[in-house]
């Protein structure tokens, strides 16, 4: 084959019809590329699952708090977190004419 | 939205729907590229979505210096060479059951100058070019079909100026070698 009819042959290629897209192919993109996109905003489930490590020692740390609180007014003579408690129920919630 | 940097500049700023657009300006050009390398149309059609999710996937990384089609084309082009690298051991037998009659025409006529269209062409090319390595193959279409540059190729290709120099002239002597086996046949 001489250099003319490779030339020929190339320069036939070149007008060689492509296929044209499906109906369906720009969707098929979109679909596909919709499953790669950033997640939506998650529930309040979700969320609270989230945020469950932080919460729980949150209140870790609050239970601790009160615990060290009661010990040192306990030490100190002072009136407990619980006998403040107690106080308060016995002072206005408890009483007949609380409610 | 009148050009490709408005549309990028909506979709990356959260309008990711928008790239429906993308994909309706340019799958034209990104099918005329893949059918280069790969004549099954459905194949074609899986080559040109795998290319716009791999640009979806990587537009962050598409700076804007270059025409956004140009980026897209590389695209192509890299989709097209790993095709033809996982087809390659299907690809390895010439047989002239599937060339058409006018390609079988052609072909017989040998030096004589006869009528060639596209289809036919691109028939005769696809079988000649099975003998090519995949990156042999895509240079030499980029170069012959495509009629672009050295520069081109090495932007498409990410190869150097010398490497694909070297590859089209090697390219060139193994097609010529497969087209005269083709006449032959």
């Amino acid at each position: 084959m001489n250099e003319r009819k490779r030339k020929q042959l190339f320069a036939a290629a070149r007008g060689a019809p492509a296929p044209a897209p499906s109906a369906a192919f720009e969707a098929n993109v979109m679909r596909a590329i919709r499953n790669e996109y950033p997640a939506e905003a998650p529930a309040i489930f979700d969320a609270l699952n989230q945020l469950f490590p932080r919460l729980a020692w949150a209140a870790a740390a609050i239970i601790l708090l009160s615990v060290a609180a009661d010990w040192g007014l306990t030490v100190a003579g002072l009136p407990g977190l619980g006998d403040g408690m107690t106080q308060i129920s016995a002072q206005w919630l408890l009483t007949p004419t609380g409610f | 939205m009148n050009d490709d940097a408005e549309l990028l500049e909506r979709i990356r700023n959260g309008a990711p729907d928008d790239f429906a657009e993308v994909v309706r300006r340019h799958q034209a050009r990104v099918f005329a590229i893949l059918h280069r390398y790969e004549r099954d149309a459905h194949k074609v059609e899986d080559l040109a979505q795998e290319t716009f999710v791999k640009a979806w996937r990587a537009l962050g990384q598409f700076d804007g210096r270059a025409p956004f089609e140009h980026w897209l084309s590389r695209i192509a082009v890299r989709v097209a060479l790993d095709h033809l690298r996982k087809e390659k051991h299907r690809r390895n037998e010439i047989g002239l059951p599937e060339l058409g009659e006018d390609a079988l025409d052609w072909l017989r006529r040998g030096d004589e100058p006869s009528e060639l269209d596209g289809r036919a062409a691109a028939e005769i090319l696809d079988l000649a070019l099975r003998e090519l390595s995949p990156a042999d193959r895509v240079v030499i279409t980029l170069q012959e079909i495509e009629g672009r540059s050295v520069k081109e190729i090495c932007a498409a290709t990410g190869a150097s100026g010398v490497a694909v120099r070297v590859r089209a002239l090697r390219a060139r002597a193994k097609l010529k070698r497969a087209l005269e086996r083709l006449a032959k046949l």
